[in-house]
């Protein structure tokens, strides 16, 4: 039975929320890659009770393992995966790459020597081949890859790039049984650590807000420092904020502060784009500036940008976001 | 009693003579000890690479000493008193040294006496009135220190927030005194004695001792009489010549020493510090001062000739702003611990790490010292151990890693160093083809600063207009590096200086270089001369007064400005170029109005020393703004002039963080000479140039229209159309000129991409073999030759680093779309991989012992990575190639990982979590799969409890997961937690003695690839996409993008 094979992933008893990604990227590419759909949970028998909230619309099946234990071990849940897939033999094999994706799909495709591509934010059969898109040279440019006759392909799927399916499937829930006791384990779990009450950390944020010597004058900052708050995203700011004084150090985008590393969406507010600048964030995949000089080099790097007055605009977002 | 003298030991015995003359010998004595303590260390201390000229420098410390020029700067009354005390004490001696001849060798041994007669009168005038000046000047000094109560001569270290005297200070406040009254005591004691003597004998030639007799007057008056005053000549005469002998044998042992050593000092100046380092000894230990045994004898006899004059300390444009140095107390805190016994650690240790990288090398405190001590030379040699320690901002050590990878500040491709000329209405001549009269070295913020760019096409303009004839190094030019080595990475400044010279050497003719950038004027002036002889070096102040006196620039618009000028340090104060500016200043009829500080004593910007790569203090006010300040004081200026890249951005900052706005304008020396000349930007003769450049950037946009239009459809058109040299999208391209030889104007090769019968021959399509589910093939590590693998001696860590790419902004894609061109590619170790190898390190350390070995699969080049990992402290290296890996995807670099693995048999295996150029982050997992061996992802701690290693990985959000397991194991480190430490050029170079083992891999790409590559494509982004509408409007549609990102 060809079809997908996904992989549900999880951290400490909360479900990801990749799955319902992944799913949705397997129903847009349809039989034989995509369908029929099947998810697989691995974990305790508490965690495996609750396979039902898997059941995304266009999930046929979900497998459930128990294997004693909900907490990751990449080499278990690799071996079930393994197991699993020998027994099913999908085609595609999905999973997310998240910490846990991208530490089980290398160890399943060198188990099996399929095909793997990682980081893959594009899919699509074209005659009957599947073919991947994933980033090349620091996401610059695009590359495109194939499996020529590999009958499994196993793909890690980067976050927010696939529409995810809608809850309310109809799958069936199937428990899988495998003894615990004939799986391998490499890892002894020790506990989790909550993130400490952090400062900013630029390099981590995925969504930043960052203002610049536009904002004028130091008391303006507060509302802005406000308005990121609201929007959720993390305040960033140009060297001149910092030079100033405005704002600390951890706040600064550019070659002489963080680079923002992860950042997928980001807001320049009042900023230029000196060189030192863009050097932190031009990466960035989606940058909206605002900036009242239409030829500031910040519009260069920018996929959308606005020239109206900063502080109007700040009050409208504040309503948007109210 | 008819001929003037005097008795000497006038009323003692023999006895009591014999004990004055012990007493004499105890004090030479000890005096001698303390010159032989001094001197016996200086026998001992490091040795100089090579002797100061002696002679000529005697001869102007002489003249500096005994006109005390150097001590009247800038604080006359204090300069004039210690004139006056010098020039007292001076005589004194003298005076002191004329008895002994006579009375102890021409009297005894040859009956010849002179003092006496009219020679005494003199004697008695001259002496009496140098003590009186001596007298006097150690009043004024004192006065000053009660009444005027200078800030230098405060000991509390304000900029520490010390508010009371705390022991040090209060010790070196003690010895000032000390040293002030204890030679006043003598003087008065002397005067007094005097007064008793003439009181007593009322001799007829009292008047040749003016001071003595108003003091006898003054002791009759009390009421003294002849009787009294002989009982009181005796106490007196002991006192003295106990107080006297007393001072002497001290003058070695406390800061009267200078009295000694400054000429010493001044006759040792280098009168080439700082603006010309000196260089490191090649194969010496560590590099540059760490502890006392370090310093060289000039070094010691600077700390000793310190007068604690506080000169320094004033002038410091660090101090002035609050940071952490004061050159007196660096100066004095050194001269102490050199003076204990034993070495003691100065680098980090005696001077905290931050007073020394606080100092802008401006060159302030050496210039005004009047004892010649050079200060930044000492801290740019204790920086260079804290480098090489890696006691460095971290700012600092991207920068210099930046500078390591590009050649430039930045960290901006370098083949973007000449764009800034292509906003230009002509073609600047690439030198590398063409020769020309100058040599134009931009330097790095003349070339990428936008800002910067701007004056940058003035000058150029200015040249043109004036027929100057010149060229650009484009590319091929590097930082110059006098930054770089005012830091202390002299190995990497050594690079630069090797890689500047070859582009020159490479380069057509030309005779002389210039330069806007005053620091690197500096270095290829003063510097870049150790390593060969060079061209003549121009500033373009210098070139611009020129054109301008010589008439090929004509004043058309004489300016009227009201101005002030900023003299830049490495111009002025290093090199004395304060003239032509001003001069030009006065040529385009600007009335420059100076600022209190100016020329020698100017304020520096604050970018010196790598100060502008550096975190600033937000709590403290930024040398530039106090420059500023100092500007707005003078009033009604229209225009603060800078001649000097680095000021130019600096005071842009400055004026809009320092509220200066609406004061004055920041302009460029040669943008007012621009105006003045009314330079149009166009002239007839640059017509058809720029119609030709119009007309072709006309067409390229055309071509890229169409391009997008067809898209995928004809990409193989599309790629060829490429190679002709477009740009890639989102910048506005300008095409190339199409001049001589069809070569691109700012020296690029005409095509990008290298065709492929000259360039590397097209790695042959490998096998991409089919897996089934009824046969699968599991990865397998792969076989490669035997080498020799050392024994373990403790746990040995794998660490495998990839060279990645960095992909310029501008690049093409190669004829077959399936990579970029290589020469868009810069190369840099991963810094995932460098975290992992500090993960590795430390693990490594923690031990006590063990090995990491540096593993790494690429071609030749990628050894510099390979270096770098050894020069921070892998043991060996290990580089796997074939050509079949060239474009090797993660499961043929697993494979061949997996095969050292087998023959090294590590305890770990490292890698980072990913690469920064295809982020696969699948490399780790495919090793362990292959081997078997417990893996664990984004690993940030890595510990070891008895058999059992302890890790934390990270997961989503910041949350940590922690996990045991065992040994052999595979982990993937996350950035952040393992920050890489530094490792400078010179500990690279040292790398080379390392074992590197290169093996063939030619079984490795065995068809068993993760997948087959298709082909590259730039993603569809141009310009901003531009919100119109109302301001509502906007924030919606703002407003929904950010909902459609935020949530999928």
């Amino acid at each position: 039975m060809p079809g997908t094979l996904i992989l549900a992933d999880h951290v400490g008893g909360r479900m990801a929320g990749s799955t319902a990604e992944l799913v949705g990227a397997a129903k847009a590419l349809g039989r034989p890659f995509g369908e029929p759909c099947r998810c697989l949970l691995i974990g305790d028998r508490d965690l495996c009770a609750r396979a039902a909230e898997l059941s995304f619309e266009g999930v046929d099946e979900i497998l459930t393992v128990d294997v004693g234990s909900s907490d990751f071990d990449a080499t278990r849940w690799a071996a079930v995966l393994f197991r699993v897939a020998a027994a099913e033999r999908p085609r595609l094999v999905l999973v997310p790459h998240s910490a846990n994706g991208m530490a089980v799909a290398p160890l399943l495709a060198a188990e099996l020597g399929s095909g793997l591509a990682t980081d893959v934010f594009g899919i699509r059969v074209e005659g009957q081949e599947l073919v991947a898109v994933r980033g090349a040279y620091g996401n610059k440019l695009e590359m495109e890859v194939d499996f020529p006759g590999r009958e499994l392909v196993v793909l890690t799927l980067r976050g927010a790039s696939f529409p995810p399916a809608a809850a309310g499937g109809a799958a069936t829930v199937r428990a899988w049984p495998l003894p615990a006791e004939e799986l391998p384990r490499s890892v002894r779990h020790g506990g989790y650590v909550e993130a400490p009450a952090s400062d900013v950390d630029i390099g981590k944020a995925e969504f930043i807000l960052a203002v610049g010597r536009g904002i004028g004058d130091r008391e303006n900052l507060p509302r802005f420092a406000a308005l990121a708050e609201r929007m959720g995203a993390t305040l960033g700011c140009s060297r001149p904020i910092v030079d100033a004084g405005w704002l600390p150090k951890a706040h600064q985008v550019g070659q002489s502060g963080k680079v923002a590393a992860s950042c997928k969406l980001y807001l320049a507010f009042g900023i230029s784009g000196a060189v030192q600048h863009l050097y932190g964030m031009k990466h960035v995949e989606t940058i909206i500036a605002v900036n009242t000089d239409p030829a500031a080099p910040i519009f260069n790097v920018a996929t959308y940008g606005a020239t109206v007055d900063l502080f109007e605009l700040a009050d409208a977002l504040e309503r948007e976001f109210a | 009693m008819n001929e003037p003298t005097r008795e000497l030991f006038w009323s003692l015995d023999g006895t009591q003579i014999l004990l004055f003359y012990l007493g004499a010998a105890l004090a030479g004595g000890v005096f001698l000890a303390g010159c032989w303590r001094l001197f016996d260390r200086y026998r001992r201390a490091r040795r100089l690479p090579s002797l100061p000229d002696l002679r000529a420098g005697l001869g102007r410390a002489l003249v500096d000493v005994l006109s005390q020029r150097t001590v009247r700067r800038r604080d006359a009354l204090a300069g004039w008193a210690h004139t006056a005390v010098f020039a007292g004490y001076l005589i004194g001696a003298i005076g002191t040294a004329v008895i002994t001849v006579e009375y102890d060798f021409l009297a005894p041994l040859f009956d010849i006496r002179f003092w006496r007669g009219d020679f005494y009168l003199w004697y008695s005038l001259i002496l009496d009135l140098g003590h009186l000046g001596l007298t006097v000047g150690l009043l004024v000094l004192i006065g000053r220190r009660l009444l005027l109560r200078p800030a230098k001569l405060d000991y509390r270290r304000r900029y520490r927030g010390e508010r009371e005297r705390g022991p040090t200070a209060r010790r070196r406040w003690l010895e000032d005194w000390g040293f002030l009254l204890f030679l006043l005591a003598v003087e008065i004691t002397g005067f007094l004695l005097e007064g008793a003597r003439l009181l007593m004998e009322q001799p007829a030639w009292a008047a040749w001792s003016p001071v003595g007799r108003a003091v006898a007057a003054l002791l009759a008056a009390a009421g003294m009489d002849g009787q009294a005053a002989a009982s009181f000549r005796v106490f007196l005469w002991w006192l003295h010549g106990a107080l006297a002998l007393g001072f002497t044998a001290a003058i070695p042992w406390y800061k009267a020493r200078h009295m000694l050593l400054a000429v010493g000092s001044l006759a040792v100046r280098d009168r080439n510090a700082l603006r010309r380092l000196p260089r490191e000894p090649e194969e010496a230990g560590e590099a540059g001062i760490g502890g006392t045994g370090d310093l060289t004898w000039k070094d010691l006899l600077d700390l000793d000739a310190c007068t604690r004059c506080g000169r320094c300390h004033e002038a410091c444009p660090a101090r002035t702003v609050g940071a952490p140095l004061s050159p007196r107390d660096l100066v004095l805190d050194l001269g102490e611990a050199v003076r204990r016994q034993g070495p003691i650690d100065l680098a980090g240790g005696t001077i905290a790490a931050e007073t020394l990288w606080s100092c802008i090398c401006c060159g302030a405190c050496q210039e005004i010292c009047p004892v010649g001590i050079e200060h930044p030379p000492l801290i740019v040699r204790m920086r260079r151990r804290l480098v090489e320690r890696d006691e460095l901002d971290p700012l600092l050590r991207t920068t210099l890693d930046q500078v390591a990878n590009t050649g430039n500040s930045f960290g901006e491709n370098p083949r973007k160093r000449g764009h800034w000329t292509r906003e230009l209405e002509f073609r600047v001549k690439d030198l590398r083809r063409e020769p020309a009269e100058y040599l134009w070295f931009v330097g790095d913020y003349a070339s990428f600063d936008p800002r910067n760019q701007q004056v940058s096409r003035t000058v150029a303009r200015l040249l043109r207009a004036a027929g100057v004839d010149f060229g650009l190094l484009f590319e091929e030019e590097r930082t110059a590096g006098n930054d770089v080595r005012r830091i202390g990475e002299e190995g990497l400044f050594e690079e630069l200086v090797r890689t500047n010279r070859d582009a020159m050497a490479a380069a057509r003719l030309f005779r002389r270089i210039l330069t806007t950038d005053p620091h690197s004027y500096n270095t290829l002036r003063n510097e870049y001369p150790d390593w060969g002889a060079m061209p003549p070096v121009v500033h373009y102040s210098r070139l611009l007064l020129e054109l301008l006196e010589s008439g090929r620039l004509r004043v058309t618009k004489p300016l009227g400005y009201r101005v002030t000028f900023h003299d830049p340090c490495h111009l002025g104060r290093l090199n004395g170029g304060y003239e032509a500016p001003r001069k030009v200043l006065e040529r385009i009829g600007c009335e420059l109005v100076e600022m209190p500080r100016n020329r020698d004593n100017s304020f520096c910007c604050g970018a010196g020393g790598g100060q502008i790569w550096m975190t600033p203090d937000p709590k403290r006010e930024k040398p530039s703004e106090n420059r500023l300040r100092e500007a707005a004081s003078l009033g009604g200026i229209d225009v603060f002039v800078t001649c000097c890249p680095k000021d130019l951005a600096m005071f842009e900052d400055a004026r809009k963080t320092g509220g200066h706005e609406r004061d004055f304008v920041v302009r460029d020396l040669a943008e007012l000479v621009a105006e003045a000349v009314e330079l149009g930007l166009l002239e007839p003769k640059d017509l058809p140039d720029l119609l030709e450049r119009i007309v072709d950037a006309a067409a390229q946009r055309w071509v890229e229209r169409v391009e997008r239009r067809l898209g995928d459809r004809l990409p193989g058109l599309v790629e060829a159309a490429r190679t002709e040299g477009r740009e890639a999208p989102g910048t506005e391209p300008v095409p190339d000129a199409g001049g001589e030889g069809g070569e691109a104007r700012d020296g690029e090769p005409a095509s990008r991409c290298a065709p492929a019968e000259t360039g590397p021959a097209p790695a042959p399509e490998p096998p991409f073999l089919p897996m089934r589910w009824e046969a699968p093939r599991p990865l397998a590590p792969a076989p490669l030759p035997d080498y020799e693998v050392p024994e373990k001696t403790g746990p040995r860590i794998l660490v495998a680093g990839k060279r990645v790419a960095v992909l310029g902004d501008e690049f093409s894609l190669a004829p077959d779309g399936r990579d970029v061109c290589p020469e868009a590619l810069d190369h840099a170790l991963n810094e995932w991989d460098d975290a992992a190898l500090e993960a590795a390190l430390q693990f490594v350390e923690r031990q006590g012992a063990g090995e990491v070995v540096a593993v790494s699969v690429g071609p030749e080049d990628a050894e510099a990575a390979l270096r770098r990992m050894l020069a921070k402290g892998a043991a060996r290296a290990v580089r796997i190639w074939h050509p079949t890996l060239e474009r090797a995807d993660p499961a043929l670099v697993a494979r061949a990982l997996a095969g050292v693995a087998v023959k090294e048999r590590p305890d770990l295996l490292l890698t980072g979590v990913q690469s920064a150029d295809f982020a696969h982050a699948a490399t780790p997992g495919l090793v362990a799969g292959m081997l078997d061996w417990p893996f664990v992802q984004t690993v940030v701690s890595l510990e070891r409890e008895g058999d059992l290693l302890l890790v934390e990985r990270e997961l989503e959000g910041g949350l940590r997961e922690r996990v045991e397991l065992r040994t052999p194991a595979v982990l993937a480190v996350q950035t952040g937690s393992y920050a890489p430490r530094y490792a400078t050029m010179r500990m690279i170079k040292q790398a080379r003695r390392k074992p590197l083992v290169v093996l063939d891999a030619e079984g490795v790409a065995d068809g068993s690839s993760a997948y087959r590559l298709r082909g590259m494509r730039v993603p569809e982004r141009s310009r901003a996409e531009m919100l119109e509408g109302s301001v509502e409007e906007i924030a919606a549609r703002i407003a929904a993008i950010i909902r459609s990102r935020r949530e999928g």
